[in-house]
């Protein structure tokens, strides 16, 4: 297979790409480009130009300060994987394969939002914030606000992702728990979850789900069932009955929508329980 | 800024198995096909959809599949396919464990499987099984079924932490 025609592009700066990209509306800017390049080796979409990304240094970072996390929107599955963040490193190291994580990044799977990405379980249970930089300049937005719809990111024409910045939940336990038909394969069913306890009793608790609605959600009551309370097995049936309640998934080859459904409930239970026993 | 239209040629360097190599490339060419026409044909084009990992080369540094990558993007890199890996005629002690280890039949997945292998072992020295089968998850083997590549791997680890070969040159 190969990929239809396309001019290429290789700016100096961010502000060229975004130029660049704003002044030609149907080019498209190139990350990692694992989902990109097999999206033009199918034919689903044409491009006029490409702009490559990867030269941008300014894009390729990772620190740590006063409590937050920055990423880079270059930075790898691989080196996030690697970097010890609370939740995130765990639904890093469960993103498709090991070639895949190589190139991949999370700017380029937070820009294409794919409804079965692992990340987004994650980004919405910490509160991640996405920073934007276009010519008029940069701007932040929630990640909630920011994924607006199924492979519709809040982005304009010639703005891009910079990077996310996520809290770097402190003394917090986690667990990341994929449904997926075959190993690297899509989300079936995505749980992330985040917890803290003090002397037995739950202190905050995030939920988030992915694949089994348009864009990733939190599942709020079922979270205010666990707050303040020592949860036993009982309780966090409950709470995963509850979750179920937020899915609204769709039938595919991966499952139909009422096994998807059911799975939510099995997979929060699993992902509670772990973060519960770190 | 470079801007090359979509029917204007780009010159890229490669250097692949520590030489280089200049060649001239349509913006939407992939990095297997370039590959294959400099001669480097154990880089196999598999299911071409970037599932089996048949294509796999290590590209500065880390593993990636090579018919998901422009060649464009690889301009300035550098690149070990399979047939950089022997050194003076030895073979490597990942080749030689896939060797012994019966870990090969019809051996169209063998050479993206042992790229991959070399940079796990570089990454993981010590894996588990676990993580080796983990680490080979992204390659896709049709007729071994995957028990006698975790040996070899395994094998070679152990060879590769102990420094020796597998047989004695000769």
């Amino acid at each position: 297979m190969y990929p239809p025609k396309f001019g290429y592009v290789i700016p100096d700066s961010l502000g060229e790409a975004t130029e660049f990209l704003e002044q030609h509306e149907d080019a498209k800017a190139l990350a990692g480009g694992h989902s990109l390049i097999p999206m033009l080796k199918l034919r689903i979409i044409r491009p006029s130009y490409l702009v490559e990304l990867k030269g941008l240094k300014e894009l390729h970072f990772l620190s740590r300060e006063g409590g937050k996390i920055r990423i880079g929107a270059l930075t790898t599955h691989y080196e996030i994987l690697k970097s010890g963040i609370p939740l995130l490193s765990e639904a890093a190291s469960t993103v498709a394969d090991p070639q895949v994580r190589n190139m991949g990044t999370i700017g380029g799977v937070i820009s294409h939002l794919d409804p079965a990405a692992d990340y987004p379980a994650s980004l919405i249970a910490m509160d991640a914030v996405v920073r934007i930089k276009g010519r008029k300049g940069v701007r932040e937005e929630s990640f909630k606000d920011f994924a607006k719809d199924m492979f519709t990111p809040d982005l304009s024409p010639g703005e891009l992702v910079t990077e996310v910045v996520v809290p770097d939940f402190n003394g917090y336990s986690f667990s990341y728990k994929k449904l997926e038909r075959r190993a690297g394969d899509f989300a079936i069913v995505g749980v992330a979850v985040l917890l803290k306890k003090e002397g037995g009793v739950v202190k905050d608790v995030r939920i988030g789900l992915t694949a089994v609605n348009n864009k990733a959600v939190r599942a709020d009551e079922a979270e205010k069932m666990l707050l303040d309370a020592s949860p036993d097995e009982k309780l966090i049936e409950k709470v995963s009955e509850k979750a179920m309640e937020y899915a609204n998934p769709t039938s595919d080859i991966r499952g139909t929508a009422e096994y998807k459904k059911k799975m939510v409930k099995v997979m929060t239970k699993r992902a509670l329980l772990d973060a519960l026993k770190r | 800024m470079k801007l090359f239209e979509k029917d204007q040629k780009v010159k890229i360097t490669l250097k692949v198995n520590g030489k280089p190599y200049e060649t001239e490339v349509e913006p939407r060419r992939l990095l297997v096909h370039v590959l294959r026409e400099l001669g480097f044909t154990g880089v196999h084009v598999g299911c071409d959809t970037s599932n089996c990992g048949a294509c796999t080369v290590i590209m500065d540094g880390k593993s990636v599949k090579s018919c998901t990558l422009l060649a464009v993007e690889a301009n300035n890199s550098e690149i070990t396919t399979v047939e950089g890996l022997a050194q003076d005629g030895n073979l490597h002690p990942v080749q030689e464990a896939f060797w012994e280890k019966h870990a090969l039949q019809c051996g169209y997945c063998t050479p993206g499987m042992i790229m991959q292998s070399v940079w796990l072992l570089k990454e993981n020295p010590n894996p588990t099984e676990e993580e080796i089968r983990e680490g080979i998850s992204g390659n896709l083997c049709r007729c071994t079924g995957y028990q006698n590549i975790v040996e070899a791997i395994k094998t070679a680890a152990e060879r590769l932490r102990l420094n020796q070969p597998l047989y004695q040159r000769r």
